[in-house]
């Protein structure tokens, strides 16, 4: 029995006579202790999926189930990761941490609180900034310590929704090695959403592809037998890692061709308007553009 | 450096971002554009104003009304300190009446002296006075007989010609004859009469007019000795009043004589030697000690003046607004969750919302008069008069009134607002509290609430606005003692003193209206976070 699995999972919405499927007939086992990559283009339907694995949203047909139970709710076990963060604006850094490990070990003293706490700020390298609110905070840092929340919690399933997605290409790099650092300290089981192959590849031990939407499904896995730890200045000369490369682009590239083959017949005649772009004349108060004088010269 | 920041910072977080430009120009930073900034923030606003105290000063003297003409901004200016100086002298009476032993002998001798030295000073204002009236009178007779002389022999002149002209008529009606053209003639010649007639008369009134004019005109020299006296007499008033605080009036003064008379009493009672006589006495000592306990805790009966009743309007309009908030945000919260809710409101909200406070108080008045039957009794009123501060305001039904009416009109914008905050709450964050599996109470207090926190501030800053500007034509319509009831007295009274009055009702409502912004700025700004819409 698989540690954490969707068994012929479907979700559509829209009225009954006007029907558009999003996922059809998903299957996925996750084994313990594994990281899985699910790779897909935007729009395929990626974060339906973990919504689903998360519990914060129900199939229409089949079933996920962890441990062999159905998931009917969202629950700390399964921790997940928001592609936006997700972090509460009014809390410091600390503050939206213990907020997490609070409700989860309610049994802690105030001072293992603090020390739990403390130790998972320093396993994302933030301890300077522990007091500092997400509006202070970069990119990079916030998703890190939207990561540092997520693992507090110590859940048994790690999701990840697209997590470096909204980063640059430097901080991404870092925070993928970071990732799987702290993955390799203890192993949970990982799933995590993504739409970069190299990414995939650097960070998973399996990785499925999800076919273009509507009616999106999982293909046939790739395995990645790449040693660990992966040095991604390898890319570019392994062989091993240029050939998986290759297969998963072009598997990615043909689901690509087919999906649009299949579109054809369906095209719809688009209306000649022109969107109204309400910034162009929204006006910019004094006091804003002072602010901004204020930055630009700083 | 540090120190320049958190300045900064502060100044920022006080909504008082117009001085930003002068800290920053006092650390040398960037002077040609902080120069320019004060030029946009400071002068600017400053010329302004000085055009508008300009204007207001050439413009109001012109035009005449019943109560004087509209005061210019010296003579307002002088009814503001007048009125904070009545303040002041009530306040030295009221203390004047507790002060006792060494206290009350060393202000004693201080007001008899000053009264000393003041009496001559005004005997001879007054003196001087009567000289200058006496000159004016004279000079204005010398210029004005010349020109009532004149007068009188126009009119003479003017009864003359018109009885002339008219005998004139009659004889020409008595000798009329048959022809039309004649008659016609005739009625020509008598409608050119009553033309002139009319035309004279106007003529005569313009100068009478002129001569009243001359007698209006104001001589500056007679209105300032005239002042001078009046000051000089006012203060003696005082003085006089005071000394009778000190005096006979005396709270010390009039509790030794109680004593005294009780122990003369009590003397009396020792030996009274008849049963009679001893419960006549016994009576008479139980009636001087119920007189004593009562002098005991008197006060001086201080009218109410202009601070206190601007206190007391502040007080009312923090009773008011914490009523609103405690109707409106639980409302509000609960319509931002539940659409159910929001949908079975919404008819009231759009229904009452625009209710004017005029309409408001006279139904609230009557329906907190039917909970409290009996003022001087009532365990509501009993309520707010413990509560410090509020309570040496003295709570009435009145006031009660007012601050309900503040409450039902500034209530709408906390609870709208409040409802979009809670309902418009980021489903990111509602997520994170669903993955934790946190609570209906936490999801509230540690999600919901402090994410609608900063439109919560919002719309209190909004409804406090509008407290403050419906308080005061509640307290006008309900005679509650404040600024609106002082208003309505001086409107009543009618004197260009009390006209000038208004205007300071102008300004001090103006800045305490600002001030209250500003501080609901300070506390919206915060619990504001990044992102969170912030109003300047």
């Amino acid at each position: 029995m698989a540690f954490l699995e969707l068994d012929h999972v479907s979700l559509g919405f829209g009225p009954p006579n006007d029907r558009t499927e999003v996922l059809k007939d998903v299957n996925l086992q996750v084994q313990e202790n594994e990281f899985v990559a699910i790779i897909g283009f935007s729009g395929s339907g990626k974060s339906t999926l973990v919504s689903l694995l998360a519990g914060l949203q129900q199939p229409e047909k089949g079933c996920v189930r962890m441990h062999g139970q159905p998931v009917t709710e969202p629950g700390p076990e399964r921790g997940i990761m928001f592609q936006n963060y997700s972090l509460l604006p009014w809390l410091s850094v600390h503050g939206n941490i213990e907020l997490a490990v609070k409700q989860v070990f309610p049994r802690y003293s105030r001072a293992e609180r603090k020390a739990h706490v403390e130790r998972y700020i320093e396993m994302v390298n933030l301890t300077p900034a522990a007091d500092k609110k997400p509006s202070e905070l970069s990119g990079g840092m916030r998703q890190r310590v939207s990561l540092a929340r997520t693992l507090a919690m110590q859940p048994e399933v790690i999701l990840l929704d697209e997590p470096l997605s909204a980063l640059d290409a430097l901080t991404r790099a870092n925070l993928q090695d970071e990732i799987v650092r702290i993955w390799g300290e203890d192993r949970r089981t990982v799933v995590m959403i993504t739409n970069d192959v190299d990414e995939a590849l650097l960070m998973a031990d399996r990785v499925v592809p999800l076919t273009m939407g509507p009616e999106a499904t999982l293909a046939d896995a790739f395995t990645i037998d790449l040693p660990r730890p992966r040095d991604r200045t390898l890319s570019n000369s392994d062989p091993d890692f240029k050939h998986l490369r290759n297969r998963i682009t072009q598997y990615l590239i043909g689901l690509n061709e087919e999906a649009k083959a299949l579109r054809v017949d369906e095209r719809k005649e688009m209306p000649d308007v022109r969107p109204v772009d309400f910034y162009a004349t929204r006006r910019t108060s004094f006091w804003e553009r002072l602010r901004n004088n204020d930055t630009d010269a700083a | 450096m540090a120190f320049k920041y958190k300045l900064l910072k502060a100044i920022d977080v006080a909504g008082l971002q117009v001085f930003d430009p002068v800290v920053r120009l006092c650390y040398g930073e960037e002077p040609k554009l902080q120069l320019r900034r004060i030029g946009l923030f400071i002068v600017i606003p400053l010329l302004t104003l000085a055009a508008f105290v300009a204007l207001w000063a050439y413009v109001g003297p012109r035009h005449k009304t019943k109560a004087g003409e509209v005061p210019s901004p010296a003579v307002v200016l002088q009814a503001g300190q007048d009125t904070w100086r009545f303040d002041a002298w009530e306040d030295t009476k009221a203390a004047d009446y507790k002060r006792a032993g060494q206290d009350r002998e060393q202000a004693l001798a201080a007001v008899n002296a000053r009264i000393e030295e003041l009496e001559p000073q005004a005997e001879q204002a007054a003196a001087q006075l009567a000289e200058v009236e006496d000159a004016y009178r004279t000079q204005l007779m010398e210029q004005v007989k010349p020109l009532y002389d004149e007068y009188r022999q126009m009119r003479v002149d003017f009864r003359d010609e018109s009885q002339r002209r008219e005998a004139e008529l009659e004889d020409r009606a008595a000798h009329l004859s048959g022809s039309v053209a004649e008659r016609e003639a005739f009625l020509d010649a008598l409608r050119e009469h009553r033309q002139w007639e009319e035309g004279e008369k106007a003529e005569l009134a313009a100068f009478k007019d002129q001569i009243g004019e001359i007698e209006d005109a104001k001589a500056p020299e007679l209105e300032a000795a005239r002042a001078q006296s009046n000051d000089l007499g006012q203060e003696l008033q005082y003085l006089r009043k005071r000394r009778d605080q000190l005096t006979s009036d005396n709270l010390s003064l009039k509790l030794a004589d109680a004593e005294q008379r009780l122990e003369q009493r009590e003397q009396a009672f020792l030996q009274a030697s008849s049963g009679e006589e001893a419960l006549s006495l016994a009576n008479q000592i139980l009636a001087e000690e119920a007189a004593m306990e009562r002098i005991e805790t008197s006060t001086y009966a201080k009218p109410w003046t202009l601070p206190d009743q601007i206190m007391r309007s502040i007080l009312c309009v923090f009773t008011g607004f914490v009523l609103a908030s405690i109707i409106a945000i639980p409302i509000g919260i609960l319509c931002g969750l539940n659409r159910v809710f929001m949908a079975a409101m919404t008819p009231l909200i759009s229904l009452f919302k625009p209710v004017s406070p005029i309409v408001w108080l006279p139904i609230v008045f009557i329906i907190v008069g039917g909970f409290i039957p009996e003022p001087s009794d009532s365990a509501l009123l009993d309520f707010f008069n413990a509560i410090p501060v509020l309570g040496a305001y003295d709570v009435n039904p009145a006031f009660l009134s007012s601050a309900i009416t503040v409450a039902l009109c500034s209530l709408w914008p906390t609870l709208v607002n409040t409802a979009l905050g809670v309902a418009a709450i980021d489903k990111d964050h509602i997520n994170v509290a669903r993955v934790l599996r946190l609570g209906f109470w936490s999801r509230l207090v540690k999600i919901v609430v402090p994410s609608a926190l900063p439109l919560i501030f919002a719309g209190l800053r909004i409804s406090l606005g509008v407290g403050w500007m419906v308080l005061i034509a509640a307290e006008l319509l309900s005679s509650s003692e404040g600024i609106g009831k002082f208003v309505w007295d001086m409107f009543n009274n009618g004197s260009s003193q009390t006209f000038a009055q208004m205007f300071v009702v102008v300004f001090v409502v103006g800045l305490i209206g600002l001030l209250l912004d500003r501080i609901m700025i300070v506390f919206q700004r915060l619990v504001s976070f990044d992102g969170a819409p912030t109003a300047l």
